[in-house]
């Protein structure tokens, strides 16, 4: 199988890779990079557990190769903590126990960063929709949604 | 030396409890959020090879010929393994009921659909499943059998030919004279009920990587194991290696609910490491393979069921026929399930006399596996409805009706007609918290607005008791043996007086680390980010079970508290010969021993292990220097079962009262939960927030069980639901807010007074669901009667009552 150099930039840090054109992004960053805190859950693009950014918005690792990725930016859940310092978001799931066994997690706070970098004061719908793209089947969802106010107000205290 | 374990949160030896009792902050979420915690497919062995499974596609079929030379010629391949190696290299699985197991690989024909046929080992998991489509396989098919009713007849297709019939298990328990019950009741209600096939799916599903050291004759397997020494045994009977042979080593997984599964495709992994020369072999289970032929499939039940109750309300007997559809073979314990409900059967109830009808059946479904509540919720789901038709007949309210039949206070400890006993309890104050949180009243005054309004409104008032603190006792009937599950930890303070306890159990999701970090901190004063808790191997490990039948919160309890109390007794030994006293002058609080009265005579914890560990030469020259000790912590007073399956089993009974409201489109047979609320009584809680925590995803699990979690099969047994498309989990959207209330009744038989909580909700969610379903439905006559109530089944019934009004 014939493969393809990749240029990609991931959580600030470019990188040069050579990829299968079969190659999933979840695999790549999982395996080629060493970046297993993106989980995979059903490789079928339903349960949002694999999800990751790429240029901003938020994408299943399981459904794009890692080819599509080249020459754009992808950020992981290893890119959010800075400095030994954990994201509002990350701390906003430990205050309101916004997790449980954590598989799913990543996932949740890649697809909440979008939102909350694109919009610091979603509506409720516009919340409601983001956690209803992805599953979990340890907290019944409500710690949560509540992981994301907690979070919203998190971030706009310090902005 | 006897072991002090408090009984009460008050009895532990510090002035003021800062941690346990309280909402703690998880030691386990930092790692968990940034990515780092590792799960087995995180990981990465030297030399390591990549499995995949071959599957049938038959439910049920004879295999004429494996043909696997292309596979092992495909480059970068280095096992293919079939049923011929499984023949030569392993024993069948063993099984609940005994004797229904069969081998890892398929041998002479297919089961179900997902049986594996063959296994590959390749350099990369793409090579081994390129290596997969390369094995042919000639089947001759089989007449297959999907429905367990007629698996039972005469002539019908054998899943297991040596077996002689489908019938693995078929017995009658009565306790007390049931029929008496029923002759003399002034009203009998009885109903039909279907409970589909459904399960766990924790998100991450099943992986492994096993090692066989061909040379040393030994088994490393890594893997997300919710009970690794069980695992452990497991293996080592399926290769009849001993057991000290066998090293388990569980990783933080997934989420397990009881249904991780995975012994299969283990023994599978552990072979093909076997034929590749001892190279370890990773394989992770991926989501079609876990919903076609994974763990958890649970509860595929068919029930008749009868209540006797007089015109005051008493129910005097239950009568419950129950024909569970175990599939192919017995080798994933879902038998279990069905003997759980001996634990609770009359419920919350003082229903004095009652009966079990069991069958248990082969068919060509996937062999069905336990799941969080181990059966009773379904079985809570059909005796709940059964009050609700005896309190509508005699025109009493449900909750009401309820409260005529509960345990009082002052019976308990409570022995049920089944056999185990009940701790303690406070049923009523349970069920009015419940109606005072849900403003019951106001509720269904509005109801009754909403129905003249042409509106299907229901509310479900449902109470279920939650057992707690498993014994093996429990599940005699279907054939396990023995009694006492031992839970050990061992507690260790170092030289600088840091403490670290090793357990052995891994994470699991439940917030167990944190539980032992606020004992030990709370113990021996000292803040909670400077405890270390470390998962052990099950060779290293002190006697484990880990997570499941709702036991770990307390059994851990016993274990560290335990371990603290022999370390306090032996460090008083040291202070006691250091301060040229009797140990019985030194008293141990807040972190300090001291001697009552006698002015600067203390010492602190850590200046006590500095001493053992660097002066041994001071101590009394029996005392073992270290200061550590291990408490393995069992439940007392468990008993043999009888005859009739009775024992004292599980050790704790938890209660909980859910109220719920739902209105059903009467256009598209849809439900909505309007609200939820819930009283739940679990003793003592040890972290309110994570006992939370549990309480709101069982419920979640509870609503997706009621209203969307099925796995479906065609009448050839081919799975309908083989993605996350088919099988539908709640989101965010299906979910209401949870409103909860707590009522404390410590156990009197408990560490601290905890009783078992883990599985919660999910014994009391379905029934209440289905009471309010019934509820909304009752204006039209019409009832469901089974589970999941998904949209196209309410339509019909809504439909139809509406051809019966038009006719």
């Amino acid at each position: 199988m014939k493969s393809h150099k990749i240029r990609v930039r991931v959580n600030g840090k470019e990188l040069d890779a050579v990829v299968e054109p079969r190659l999933s992004l979840a695999d790549f960053l999982r395996q080629d990079l060493g970046l297993t805190g993106t989980h995979v859950g059903c490789e079928h693009g339903v349960c949002g557990i694999c999800n990751v950014i790429v240029d901003g918005r938020s994408v299943r690792s399981c459904l794009m190769l890692a080819v599509q990725v080249d020459g754009r930016s992808v950020e992981t859940v290893e890119g959010l903590a800075q400095d030994d310092k954990l994201h509002p978001i990350q701390e906003a799931f430990i205050e309101e126990h916004g997790l449980q066994c954590g598989f799913c997690t990543p996932g949740f706070m890649m697809s909440i960063k979008e939102l909350l970098d694109r919009n610091p004061k979603p509506s409720e719908d516009e919340i409601m929709d983001v956690l209803g793209g992805s599953l979990c089947r340890c907290t019944g969802y409500r710690a949560i949604l509540r992981s994301v106010h907690n979070a919203i107000a998190k971030l706009g205290a310090a902005a | 030396m006897s072991v002090e374990i408090p009984n009460a949160l008050s009895s532990l030896p510090t002035s003021s409890l800062r941690h346990i009792g309280r909402a703690q902050r998880r030691v386990e979420d930092p790692s968990l959020l940034t990515g780092r915690t590792c799960f087995i497919d995180d990981v990465v062995l030297p030399r390591m090879l990549h499995g995949a499974i071959l599957r049938s596609p038959f439910a049920h079929a004879r295999i004429v010929a494996v043909d696997t030379r292309e596979a092992e010629a495909l480059p970068g391949v280095f096992a293919v393994i079939t049923g011929t190696d499984a023949l030569r290299w392993s024993h069948p699985a063993l099984s609940s009921p005994e004797g229904w197991g069969t081998h890892c690989l398929a041998t002479e024909k297919v089961r179900f659909v997902g049986e594996p046929i063959a296994a590959v080992a390749a350099i990369s998991r793409h090579v081994a499943e390129d290596a997969i489509e390369l094995i042919s396989v000639d089947y001759e098919p089989l007449d297959v059998v999907a429905d367990p009713i007629r698996a039972m007849e005469p002539g019908s297709p054998l899943v297991i030919e040596a077996r002689g019939s489908n019938v693995m298990l078929d017995r009658l328990f009565q306790w007390g004279d049931v029929d008496a019950a029923f002759a003399s009741a002034d009203v009998v209600v009885g109903e039909s009920f279907r409970w589909h096939r459904m399960g766990a799916n924790p998100t991450e599903t099943y992986g492994c990587i096993c090692e066989w050291d061909p040379l040393d004759l030994r088994l490393t397997v890594r893997g997300s194991i919710q009970s690794p020494s069980m695992f452990a045994l497991g293996r080592a009977a399926t290769f009849a290696l001993p057991s000290n042979r066998v090293n388990v080593i569980s990783h933080p997984h997934g989420g397990s609910f009881g249904g991780k599964g995975g012994a299969r495709g283990t023994d599978i992994t552990c072979m093909l490491s076997r034929k590749a020369g001892g190279r370890p072999v990773k394989w992770i289970e991926d989501r079609v393979e876990y919903l076609t032929s994974g763990g958890g499939q649970a509860w595929d039940r068919h029930y008749e069921a009868s209540l006797a109750v007089q015109n005051d309300g008493r129910v005097t007997g239950l009568k419950v026929r129950l024909i569970d559809d175990l599939g192919a073979t017995g080798e994933a314990y879902g038998a279990i399930c069905t003997a759980k409900p001996l634990a609770a059967f009359t419920g919350p109830y003082t229903i004095p006399v009652a009966e079990y009808d069991l069958k248990l059946v082969a068919t060509n479904k996937l062999p069905s596996g336990p799941y969080r509540g181990m059966g009773p919720p379904p079985h809570f789901f059909v005796l709940e409805q059964l009050m609700d038709m005896a309190a509508r007949k005699l025109a009493i309210d449900p909750a009401e009706f309820r409260r005529r039949n509960f345990i009082r206070k002052d019976q308990f400890p409570y022995t049920i007609p089944s056999g185990n006993e009940y701790d303690s309890g406070s049923y009523e104050e349970v069920l009015d918290a419940a109606l005072e949180l849900a403003d019951y009243p106001a509720m269904r005054a509005d109801q009754a607005k909403a129905r003249e309004a042409g509106r299907l409104v229901g509310i479900g008032v449902a109470s279920a008791i939650e057992p707690g603190v498993f014994d093996w006792n429990a599940y005699a009937i279907v054939g396990m043996p023995g009694t006492g599950v031992p839970e050990g930890a061992t507690v260790n303070i170092d030289i600088l007086g840091f403490v670290t306890v090793r357990v052995g159990f891994s994470l699991e999701g439940q917030g167990q680390y944190t539980l032992v970090t606020q004992l030990v901190s709370d113990y021996w004063n000292v803040e909670p980010s400077l405890v270390r808790v470390v998962y052990l191997d099950t060779q290293s490990a002190p006697p484990s079970f880990g997570p499941g039948g709702s036991r770990l919160g307390v059994a851990i309890t016993g274990a560290v508290l335990g371990a603290c109390d022999k370390i306090r007794q032996k460090m008083s030994r040291v202070v006691a010969a250091l301060m040229q006293t009797e140990p019985a002058h030194i008293a141990y609080r807040d972190g300090k021993f001291f001697i009552s009265g006698v002015e600067g005579a203390q010492m602190t914890v850590a200046e006590v292990a500095g001493t053992m560990l660097a002066r041994s030469d001071l101590l009394p020259p029996d005392i073992d220097p270290r200061p550590e000790a291990t408490h393995v912590w069992t439940a007392a007073g468990r008993t043999p079962a009888d005859d009739q399956g009775r024992a004292k089993s599980y050790l704790t009974a938890a209660q909980a009262v859910h109220v719920v409201r739902v209105e059903i489109d009467r256009d598209t047979g849809f439900v909505e939960i309007q609200r939820y609320c819930l009283a739940d009584d679990c003793g003592t809680r040890l972290n309110p927030a994570t006992v939370d925590g549990q309480t709101d995803g069982s419920v979640a699990q509870g609503i997706g069980a009621a209203l969307l979690e099925e796995y479906s099969f065609d009448e050839d047994a081919q799975p309908r639901t083989t993605t996350f498309m088919d099988y539908l989990m709640p989101t965010v959207y299906e979910i209401p807010e949870i409103e909860k209330v707590a009522v404390v009744t410590p156990s009197p038989f408990t560490p601290l007074g905890a009783k078992g909580c883990g599985e919660g909700a999910i014994h009391t969610t379905p029934a209440a669901v289905m009471c309010a379903i019934n509820d909304a439905l009752a204006p039209l006559g019409q009832m469901a009667r089974e589970v999941p109530a998904a949209p196209n089944r309410l339509w019909k019934l809504i439909r139809a009552a509406e051809r019966n009004a038009n006719s």
